[in-house]
């Protein structure tokens, strides 16, 4: 349970609301202390990706951009 | 031009696999289409069956839709060698290509979430077949108090306006039996917002309000139980209801690949975006629905990829712009279009009864356009340049 999965996804090009939908797929097949870090270029996936966080309750690792993609980093802590 | 005409096969006869078909000149091409079933489906009409009662028929036969000079096989394919470059059918019959059109659509797997099967059972849905859309319409005729809940159940499903198509018009249509106050309708999806492009949602999410319809955003569909009418997200949430009309998980159709990595964990054909050509593979295509491509599973995008296809195929420069052209029936004869492409987001387009007679005149002429592209071409050509999503954009940001 401490040392879960690393699962990362690269949504990048992919336009609105493709990244979210990438992060969910991911989360759908994922367990508690599991890590996804997804990758997007949509500018859109910052405010979602936070929104899916506040709401879902799972942990934001790091949120951070860099000159080519947004990284966001989540561990899987709220899954029933 | 060699004497030799090039043999393409053509896997499915649904939007993309005959627009293509029809399209290649026959003396260059000896064109072979292959369905395991005689017809074309007109399947965006099941939503008017659901929520309207249409009896409009929404099947013809391929054969009635393709060239004098095209040949169809009614026959399953059980697999698609691409190292080797043979489709084999059901009979064990192998067809040989020079190139190949992968066009198999999606279909729909309810296993995918546990106790999705009874529901489905019970109270239909819109993204199958005629008999469940019946349902839903008995679904929606039957209730008279309650809950009425949509649910998105998968991350991947056909027709992206469809899910809300579906809540508007029954909202419309519980209105108009006099049950609206005694029935909630609720929609439950894993989105972030209503609609998932945030343009289109400032459009639709007030006229969700004004209907009083209510939305659960971020419910990722785990599993749902019938008997207790009570469906269940990933996110932990209970959503309760009376009858449910979930849309079902998307996969692709059931045929087996050399090699196997061409398909996603989905079952979806893994595809450059700009040309269609199948990872790997210089000679074979896939188009529509069947693609794993992250873009819209619509008619429009396999109308368009298939032209895409046929001017590779015929020795010219294509490659997908990633247009969406998506119609949107928002009830009470309104509509509106979901517009973007590659390079411009989604447009922010307000509904109108000019773009809901538009969806009606597409549906009327939809095979006539499948039989006759040359005929349709300049026209559609036309309305696409019109309402490219930079000129709207321009008007309605």
């Amino acid at each position: 349970m401490s040392q879960g999965n690393r699962i990362t996804v690269d949504a990048r090009g992919i336009a609105c609301p493709g990244p979210i939908t990438e992060l969910i797929k991911a989360y759908r097949n994922a367990k508690n202390g599991d890590v996804i870090e997804v990758w997007a270029t949509d500018p859109g996936f910052e405010p979602d990706v936070k929104a899916w966080i506040s709401r879902t309750g799972n942990q934001l690792v790091e949120l951070r951009k860099e000159q080519d993609k947004i990284i966001a980093v989540i561990k899987v802590t709220a899954k029933r | 031009m060699g004497s030799v005409k090039k043999r393409v096969v053509i896997v499915g006869g649904g939007t993309g696999g005959l627009v293509l078909a029809n399209r290649l000149p026959k003396d260059e091409f000896e064109v072979m289409v292959v369905d395991k079933q005689p017809y074309n489906y007109f399947l965006p009409w099941l939503l008017y069956i659901a929520f309207k009662g249409s009896r409009k028929p929404i099947k013809r036969e391929i054969t009635t839709l393709i060239k004098p000079w095209v040949n169809f096989i009614q026959s399953g394919a059980r697999l698609i060698n691409l190292n080797d470059r043979y489709v084999e059918l059901e009979n064990g019959k192998r067809l040989g290509y020079d190139y190949l059109v992968v066009a198999t659509g999606a279909t729909v797997d309810y296993s995918k979430i546990p106790g999705l099967s009874k529901v489905i059972d019970l109270y239909g849905n819109y993204h199958s077949n005629e008999e469940n859309a019946w349902k839903v319409w008995r679904t929606i005729n039957s209730i008279k108090e309650g809950t009425l809940a949509f649910i998105l159940a998968y991350e991947r499903y056909r027709c992206p306006p469809s899910p809300l198509e579906g809540v508007l018009l029954a909202d419309e249509y519980l209105r108009e039996m006099g049950v609206r106050d005694k029935v909630k309708v609720v929609y439950a999806t894993s989105y972030p917002r209503p609609y998932p492009a945030e343009p289109m949602n400032e459009v639709v999410e007030p006229i969700l309000k004004e209907r009083g319809i209510e939305v659960t955003t971020f419910f990722t569909l785990d599993s749902i139980d019938a008997d207790k009418g009570v469906a269940y997200s990933v996110e932990g949430e209970e959503l309760k209801f009376n009858a449910a009309i979930v849309i079902p998980p998307h996969i692709g159709v059931n045929i087996k690949y050399n090699p196997d990595n061409v398909l996603d964990p989905d079952g979806f054909v893994l595809a450059d975006k700009d040309t269609n050509r199948i990872k790997g593979f210089d000679d074979a295509f896939v188009i529509g629905d069947a693609s794993a491509l992250p873009v819209a599973k619509t008619g429009v995008t396999a109308h368009l990829q298939a032209t895409v296809v046929a001017k590779i195929l015929t020795g010219g420069y294509a490659r997908n712009t990633g247009r969406t052209h998506c119609p949107f029936d928002m009830g009470y004869g309104l509509g509106t279009f979901v517009i973007s492409d590659g390079t411009h987001g989604t447009v922010k387009y307000p509904p109108n009864r000019v773009n809901h007679l538009f969806k009606m005149a597409f549906a009327s002429s939809y095979w006539s356009m499948l039989k006759y592209p040359e005929l349709w071409d300049p026209l559609m050509e036309a309305y696409f340049n019109a309402t490219a999503p930079e000129k709207l954009k321009n008007i309605y940001g």
